[in-house]
């Protein structure tokens, strides 16, 4: 194992690239299949060579050039190998998703550059996990980043060249902060290693460890989608096609994720109290504010977009509590919060992968992305809808699933740390208990709303005696596995976060304990099915089965219709109403008179949109400004020559005076 | 072994006495408010003869519809055998309160499934509302219990009730108490939040949700509904008066059986006397409730490390 295992690596991210120029052979099936191919086997060889390092993390896995100068580029570590592992699962099953559902497709997108682009990004993502060096880990950034722009306009239509733009402008701004960091740390040297700027940091003076810290908490949150450097998030991710929206949701925001604590964890020097604090306070904000949006937005994929926001808010609060816990010498909570914080970006990468691959057969489905048209899933697609429930639950954090278990973990060591006698300490914990608490209960709003509104009931959209196209087996597969594996999750969480803690001793393989509580994930599981098995059984015993009649739905004697249900608009009403302080709607209802005689007879239409408080009081202005402030600037632009010469030399001397 | 027996004992009483609970508060209500009343056991015949009518099921429903019951009456007894409801130490360990808050999410999101599932707007309607009330009194039970939980010193609702913590065990808990009394009557769909008894389809949550319900699913649902019921009110109830630990000592069991009956015919009658006093909120009031909830729940919070 030993022998080959550099080898699976480079084996991998070759198989990736190779994938990416088979893709472009043309745009016969045959091309389309074997890209998915390699890209899926090159997804195989990752996994192996992450469960590799996790067998030996010591070793771990190093690519080096023998004669080279430079120390090696490219390794996986233990903690990489984490991330390296979801990046690899997630692209085998995007693949075998790809291959039937890009098929009803061929004619919106444009099969081999899409092709080739999904295989660009998968390669940049493998590549700044594995990079030792901000030289290659910022190309791989980009490569993901430029790869993702064009996957986001691949349907070309004007909304995705609107969301794309405002992706790459989002992405490159945060790019250069994060290079502009690097370079800080550095010292202008950019063939510096990680493990060479770890020195630097050490004895950089405490204004350049400022000064990076906020860059890079900026530069990658923006990535990631911390409030309020998401906006453009909720557009992008839902405009590229569904199986790369998996990818950008589950794996992307994952590597912003990874990014972020790779520089704090192993780079920067501990951080203090206050800058922990920005960070929990940017997680707080961003779960509140995403979970909000995901309870009242109508667009499926939207919804999930935004889920995915207050779910990458959560991580950032974790990881400031985390923080805040190492800053003020409490280490037991700054390790097990930061373990609940990876285990719960596991758990993400899983269920929202799982989601956004579902988000694109409901969309084929009802040929409409609008929650407001769809309905009556689990009637059509039984198995399917069984596992999206299994997936929408698993979202909300409800027991038995996976993502509880790590929710379980964060606030049992909340809880844990309470009774020190450190009233600040205390202060912060307890606000971010009761915020995460309001945030857990808004999340199971919005997955119950996801669900719900798009699997029970009738279509909404009137035609509902239509045949649904059904989901193939290798679209269903990938679907399957990813429901599967959040139930594993929750049931093998004590061997996860004995991975994860990298511990070596283990109490029991079934035991998750934080402190002083403890918890069996699988006599939870046991116990709620066996509960509901033994209702089952009773029932059966109890009364008889077959005796039972399908009729209409009880209706007061007059018809009822589809039009008549509930929507997801109407099904949010309670939540806009209750916070209508924090957000902006405008509801529009006109009355118009039929008859002039009676006025009791009136047509009524009713409009409503969701404004995002971030656009209309951040970027518009901000836009705003910059353009006016341009056109000023515009002003010396006489079209006389001599007056440029002029402002070229007095640029020039500047130069030389700042310079010198 | 002891466990084992009191585990049985525990499931056995609340599984049997939970309709009993559900008309007792009928009959202290009707006679509070000044009617004869329906004898209290007349629940126990109202459910045996649903259970064996023939049920009409929606044809919009699915496969979801007929899993609901199960779901709901699941969680309910997760929650009537895995806490200690009978003894301070009975239940199972490993049941702390974020699985408790869990569960009962649970149960309310496979309701709420229900609801959704027939296409009715009133089905529609209680699921709407029922997810807005559960999803808003979800943090109110984490923070409320959690002030339980570090004045015990530990979250497992076992620890708490067998370190022998009650209302009484620190001032702060007071504010605590009440919170969690406003958690059961917003988890229990009494007043002031829904009206058990109305009649009216346009101020239903909970009846409004299981509308479309007949036969043996309508039962299953409705003996959910008190077994929740029996559980809060003994929840409540052990939290003010603290029960004996197990033992197969025929004088402990008696106790605490008696324990039992005592704390569902207190809770019920004070229960019945609060829904006698108040009138139902307007549910777009409901935020006010929500609010005071929360608010109650943090200022034990906080009063719990600073008193």
């Amino acid at each position: 194992m030993s022998f080959f295992s550099p080898y699976l690596l480079f084996a991998g991210l070759s198989f990736t690239m190779v994938s990416g120029i088979v893709a472009l052979g043309g745009r016969a099936m045959i091309f389309h299949k074997l890209s998915q191919a390699l890209l899926a086997v090159s997804g195989l060889l990752g996994i192996v060579a992450s469960v590799a390092v996790f067998l030996s993390p010591e070793a771990g896995l190093r690519l080096s050039i023998a004669s080279a100068k430079f120390s090696p580029l490219f390794g996986l570590d233990m903690f990489g190998a984490v991330f390296f592992f979801l990046v690899s699962l997630a692209s085998v099953l995007c693949a075998v998703y790809a291959v039937p559902y890009l098929r009803s497709y061929q004619t919106t997108y444009h099969l081999p550059s899409l092709n080739a682009l999904v295989a660009a990004f998968v390669f940049g993502m493998q590549m700044v996990i594995v990079s030792a060096g901000p030289l290659s880990f910022m190309i791989g950034w980009e490569v993901m980043s430029l790869a993702s722009f064009f996957l986001v306009v691949s349907d070309r239509s004007a909304e995705s060249v609107r969301a794309s733009l405002l992706y790459l402008v989002m992405t490159h701004i945060g790019a250069a902060a994060i290079l502009a960091a690097f370079l800080l740390l550095a010292q202008g040297s950019f063939f510096a290693d990680f493990s060479a700027l770890v020195d630097l940091a050490r004895i950089a003076p405490s204004w350049v460890l400022t000064v990076s810290f906020g860059l890079f908490l900026f530069g990658f949150g923006s990535k990631a989608g911390l409030v309020p450097f998401h906006v453009w998030l909720p557009e992008a991710h839902p405009a590229a096609p569904s199986h790369v929206s998996a990818l950008m949701s589950g794996v992307m925001l994952k590597i912003a994720v990874y990014g972020f604590l790779r520089v704090m964890l192993f780079i920067l020097p501990p951080i203090g109290t206050t800058a922990s604090l920005v960070i929990l306070g940017f997680g707080l904000l961003t779960a509140l504010y995403g979970a909000l949006y995901a309870v009242l937005d109508r667009d499926f994929k939207r919804t999930l977009a935004f889920s995915s926001i207050e779910n990458i808010g959560l991580i950032f609060a974790m990881i400031g509590v985390s923080f805040f816990a190492a800053s003020r010498g409490l280490e037991t909570l700054f390790i097990s919060v930061l373990s609940a914080a990876v285990f719960f970006t596991i758990a993400h990468a899983l269920f929202k992968s799982g989601l956004f691959l579902v988000s694109g057969v409901v969309i084929r489905a009802f040929h409409s992305r609008s929650l407001e048209k769809m309905g009556g899933l689990a009637k059509r697609l039984p198995v399917f809808s069984a596992f999206f429930g299994v997936l929408a639950l698993s979202a909300a954090s409800l027991p038995p699933f996976g993502p509880f278990f790590g929710e379980w973990m964060f606030f049992q060591s909340l809880l844990g740390h309470f009774s020190l006698h450190d009233p600040f300490v205390n202060a912060v914990l307890l606000i971010t208990f009761a915020l995460l608490a309001l945030v857990g209960g808004l999340a199971i709003f919005a997955m119950v709303k996801l669900f719900a509104i798009s699997s029970l009931a009738e279509p909404r959209s009137g035609h509902g005696s239509e045949v649904l196209s059904p989901p193939s087996l290798g679209e269903m597969i990938p679907i399957g596995v990813f429901a599967v594996s959040v139930l594993l999750l929750g049931l093998l969480a004590p061997a996860v976060m004995t991975l994860i803690r990298g511990e070596t001793a283990v109490p029991s393989p079934w035991l998750l304990s934080v402190g002083s509580a403890d918890i069996q994930p699988s006599v939870i599981l046991l116990l709620v099915f066996a509960c509901v098995l033994f209702v089952w059984m009773l029932r059966r015993l109890a009364s008889r089965v077959e005796h039972e009649r399908v009729s209409r739905r009880w209706d007061c004697g007059a018809p009822i219709n589809a039009s008549m249900e509930y929507t997801a608009t109407a099904f949010s009403a309670p939540i806009r109403f209750f916070f209508r302080l924090m957000l902006r709607t405008k509801k529009i209802v006109a009355v118009k008179p039929v008859l002039a005689t009676n006025p009791w007879i009136t047509s009524r239409s009713f409009s409503m949109n969701l404004r995002s408080i971030w656009m209309d009081f951040g970027y518009l202005p901000l836009g705003r400004f910059f353009i006016g402030l341009s056109l000023r600037v515009k002003k010396i632009q006489s079209g006389n020559i001599r007056f440029y010469l002029f402002l070229m030399f007095a640029v020039l001397i500047l130069t030389l005076r700042i310079a010198l | 072994m002891t466990m084992i027996a009191a585990l049985f004992i525990q499931a056995i009483l609340v599984f049997l006495l939970s309709p009993l609970t559900i008309g007792l508060v009928r009959w202290f209500k009707a006679r509070l408010q000044g009617r004869r009343g329906a004898p209290p056991w007349l629940v126990y015949t109202a459910l045996l003869t649903t259970l064996k009518k023939q049920q009409v099921i929606s044809e919009s429903a699915s496969f979801v519809f007929r899993f609901v019951p199960f779901a709901v009456l699941g969680t309910a007894v997760f929650l009537g055998i895995s806490l200690p409801l009978l003894f301070s130490n009975g239940g199972l360990s490993h049941v702390d309160l974020f699985v408790l808050a869990g569960v009962l999410s649970l149960g309310s999101v496979f309701l709420v499934f229900g609801g959704l599932d027939a296409a009715t707007a009133f089905g529609g309607m209680g699921a709407s509302r029922e997810m807005t009330i559960a999803a808003l009194i979800e943090p109110v039970a984490l923070v409320a219990f959690s002030a339980f939980a570090v004045v015990a010193g530990s979250s497992s609702v076992q620890d708490i009730f067998g370190n022998g913590t009650s209302v009484f065990s620190h001032p702060a808990l007071v504010l605590s108490f009440v919170a969690l009394v406003l958690v059961a009557l917003a988890e229990n769909a009494r007043y002031p939040v829904d009206n058990p008894a109305t009649h009216l389809e346009l101020t239903m949550v909970h009846e409004a949700m299981i509308l479309e319900y007949s036969g043996p699913y309508l039962a299953l649902l409705e003996y959910a509904s008190s077994i929740k019921l029996t559980v809060f009110l003994l929840l409540l109830g052990n939290l003010v008066w603290v029960k004996p630990s197990a033992t197969l000592a025929l004088g402990t069991i008696g106790l605490a059986v008696l324990g039992v009956l005592v704390t569902l015919i207190v809770g019920s009658f004070a229960l019945a006397f609060l829904e006698s006093s108040i009138a139902k909120m307007r549910f777009f009031r409901l935020q006010e409730y929500m609010s005071v909830a929360f608010f109650l729940s943090l200022a034990g919070f906080i009063l719990v490390f600073l008193l």
